[in-house]
């Protein structure tokens, strides 16, 4: 199942390795040619030689982690994050270092021996630390060392109503609609960059747009769902099950009216349902892709993630294929000409 | 001048929905350009091909405004701001529509006026239902306070989104004489820059001028308790020195400066450590830019109306035409 082959590879923005070694093997067959970056991006090309507007596809590899950065006398583990992580989400979450390293759990104080003031405050992440169950600092350093990072240890499953739970749905899912779309072979002059380093600052991808020069550029991601915890309507960015998201304003990017008007036309006329995505917070590659050279045309699609950036997150599958579908007949409108620069 | 300016504050461009205005602005100097397009991020750009080096004018043609993000049940509806703007300085006010669409902006009771957001607003539009106000807006649809221009007293303009109209209306004066002169020259009406100066970005990558002069405003510091900035009002063309996005190249500053007092036109210096405008963006474009600015005093810039006034504007003009002539004749 790739959605749980993907999210279960461990790659924090920098250390994506696995996830890339993953994705090379499973497109397989599905690309002209690929290749990696020097920051290691990668990129799959279809159809380089055919005429019409060179399209880039973009997820993002990396997602949000931990990074081992101090090793205690008693053989804990001090971490930074890396990328945007409550820390409120961290206590007792177990994670897994390296890309088959040990298991470890996030530690604190216990509410035993918390005074009534430490209860008011959520830890932070200088209150807490990794337990690998190592004996002392030389234990704990046979077995990690400063700079190994670290990921939530959360396996994927299907639940509900169609739903799948995971770590890393933001960006995986991207990535899987990604894969799912290059392993169709459309008739179109694509380009799949799979991107580093997007949760610090979409790095990978100011470098990718660069190099790709596309005529037309869609980030494929995970968003933000905030829908089920009463939130009025207005302050929900998006609602699970309604379909793929389209960007009208983000943190880093202005829609391109026309492309966006493209995009709801193509979903309108192949009946696939869709919503637009109502939070101004949070970004996408596309935010940097847009701003490269003389400036790309283009958007966001995105499924939506409740629990984002935390240990467990949840996604419908339905979404998840309607975004695939979209996906793949917005790249074939593109290719027969139905969008006028 | 009071005209195209009082013509160009009339219409409604938020960042990002900026081709309405560039039609216009690209259609006032298509008789003298050789070329007139608008690229990927909605910047207008008008080039003239002539002798000497490559100038670049560059003007901001976006406002901050207010985005739809959201429509309620009842018809109201939710905000997201475009740009830095303040949300209590939209309540009770009219908010117009790109689209044409006017309403209301109301806000929560409970609120307090410092503890305002934006999800805390919304629009009435009239609309009784969600399917009556769909008819007439959607999601993504942005607008901008309506506060018309009027003339306070002679030549002293106030109003909406003067700032930047009135450095685009600068910059199609000066465009038009450096074409008539033969010059080397291109116009560029910068979109997306309130949100950061994303158009300046690829703008200058496009073009690569071998000098750019930024046309915008610069806060005058001359009112009661004002924020301290030594710019007044009336007293002339402010030549950038730095702001947060730039520091000018002495030889730029000296080339206005120069050319200034050469014309007999007294001007300010502008040092203003939190201004975000274009300079910074074209400044730092692939192998670097020179990059200078020409600034018209302001008052109560980033409010739904601003001050200004036609004696600096015209000076601004003169100033740039002078410059231009002067960068050429030094080849």
């Amino acid at each position: 199942m790739l959605l749980k082959r993907l999210t279960e590879a461990a790659g924090p923005s920098g250390f994506e390795d696995a996830v890339r070694d993953l994705l090379r093997a499973e497109l397989d067959g599905a690309a002209d040619c690929m290749y990696t970056d020097v920051l290691g991006t990668l990129y799959v090309e279809q159809n380089r030689d055919r005429s019409g507007p060179l399209v880039m596809l973009d997820a993002h590899m990396d997602e949000v982690g931990l990074m081992v950065v101090h090793v205690e006398d008693n053989g804990l583990l001090r971490f930074r994050t890396i990328g945007g992580i409550d820390p409120r989400v961290l206590v007792s979450k177990p994670v897994r270092i390296g890309r088959d390293g040990p298991f470890g759990v996030i530690g604190s104080k216990p509410l035993h021996l918390q005074d009534g003031e430490e209860r008011k405050h959520p830890l932070s992440v200088d209150q807490l630390y990794i337990d690998i169950g190592a004996r002392d600092k030389d234990d704990a350093l046979r077995a990690v060392e400063p700079g190994d990072v670290a990921v939530f240890a959360t396996q994927y499953g299907e639940i509900g109503e169609n739903c799948a739970k995971a770590k890393s749905f933001d960006d995986r899912v991207g990535c899987a609609v990604l894969v799912e779309t290059l392993r169709r072979r459309l008739p179109a002059r694509l380009v799949g960059a799979f991107t580093v380093q997007e949760e610090i600052g979409l790095r990978g991808a100011t470098v990718a747009g660069h190099r790709v020069a596309p005529d037309i550029a869609i980030a494929l991601e995970g968003t933000v769902c905030a829908d089920p915890v009463g939130a009025p309507g207005h302050t929900r960015g998006t609602v699970l099950g309604a379909g793929p998201a389209l960007t009208v304003q983000d943190g880093q990017t202005l829609a391109d009216q026309r492309f966006l008007e493209f995009m709801m036309r193509v979903a309108r006329d192949q009946g696939i349902p869709f919503q637009l995505r109502q939070v101004k917070g949070g970004s996408n590659d596309f935010g940097a892709i847009h701003k490269t050279r003389a400036g790309v045309t283009g958007g966001g699609i995105s499924v939506p993630v409740r629990y984002i950036h935390a240990p467990a997150q949840i996604i419908s599958l339905e979404d998840y294929h309607n975004t695939i579908r979209l996906v793949a007949a917005v790249v074939e409108a593109i290719a027969e000409g139905g969008f006028a620069r | 001048m009071k005209e195209r300016i009082l013509e160009l504050a009339a219409i409604v461009a938020p960042s990002g929905s900026e081709r309405g205005i560039q039609d216009v602005l690209l259609g006032m100097v298509a008789d003298v350009a050789d070329e007139v397009r608008i690229d990927a991020l909605g910047n207008g750009i008008a080039r003239h091909n002539g002798q000497g080096p490559h100038i670049l004018l560059a003007a901001h043609a976006d406002e901050a405004g207010a985005m739809v993000v959201h429509i309620e049940d009842n018809g109201f509806l939710r905000l997201v701001s475009v740009g830095a703007l303040r949300p209590a300085t939209l309540v009770g006010r009219h908010l117009a529509f790109a689209n044409g669409v006017v309403g209301v902006v109301g806000a929560a009771h409970d609120v307090a006026d410092q503890d305002l957001g934006f999800e805390h607003l919304y629009v009435d539009i009239g609309a009784d239902s969600r399917t009556a106000a769909e008819a007439r807006v959607h999601v993504g649809l942005s607008g901008v306070v309506l506060e018309p221009v009027v003339e306070l007293a002679d030549g002293r303009l106030a109003g909406r989104a003067l700032d930047n109209r009135v450095g685009c209306a600068i910059a199609l004066e000066v465009f038009r004489t450096a074409a008539g002169e033969g010059r080397n020259v291109t116009l560029a009406f910068t979109a997306q820059s309130a949100v950061g100066a994303r158009g300046a970005k690829t703008l200058a990558y496009q073009l690569q001028p071998d000098l750019a002069l930024v046309i915008d405003a610069v806060p005058a510091g001359d009112m009661p308790g004002a924020a301290r900035l030594a710019i007044e009002l009336g007293k002339g063309p402010a030549v950038k020195i730095m702001d947060q996005t730039a520091i000018v190249p002495i030889a730029v500053k000296d080339l206005l400066t120069d050319s200034a007092a050469a014309a007999g036109i007294p001007v300010q210096y502008e040092v203003w450590p939190e201004g975000m405008t274009d300079a910074g963006s074209l400044q730092r474009s692939v192998d670097g830019v020179a990059v200078g600015g020409v600034s018209y005093p302001a008052r109560y810039v980033g409010g739904p109306s601003t001050v200004i006034d036609l004696a600096d504007v015209n000076a601004c003009v003169r100033l740039l035409q002078a410059a231009i002539r002067e960068r050429a004749s030094r080849v």
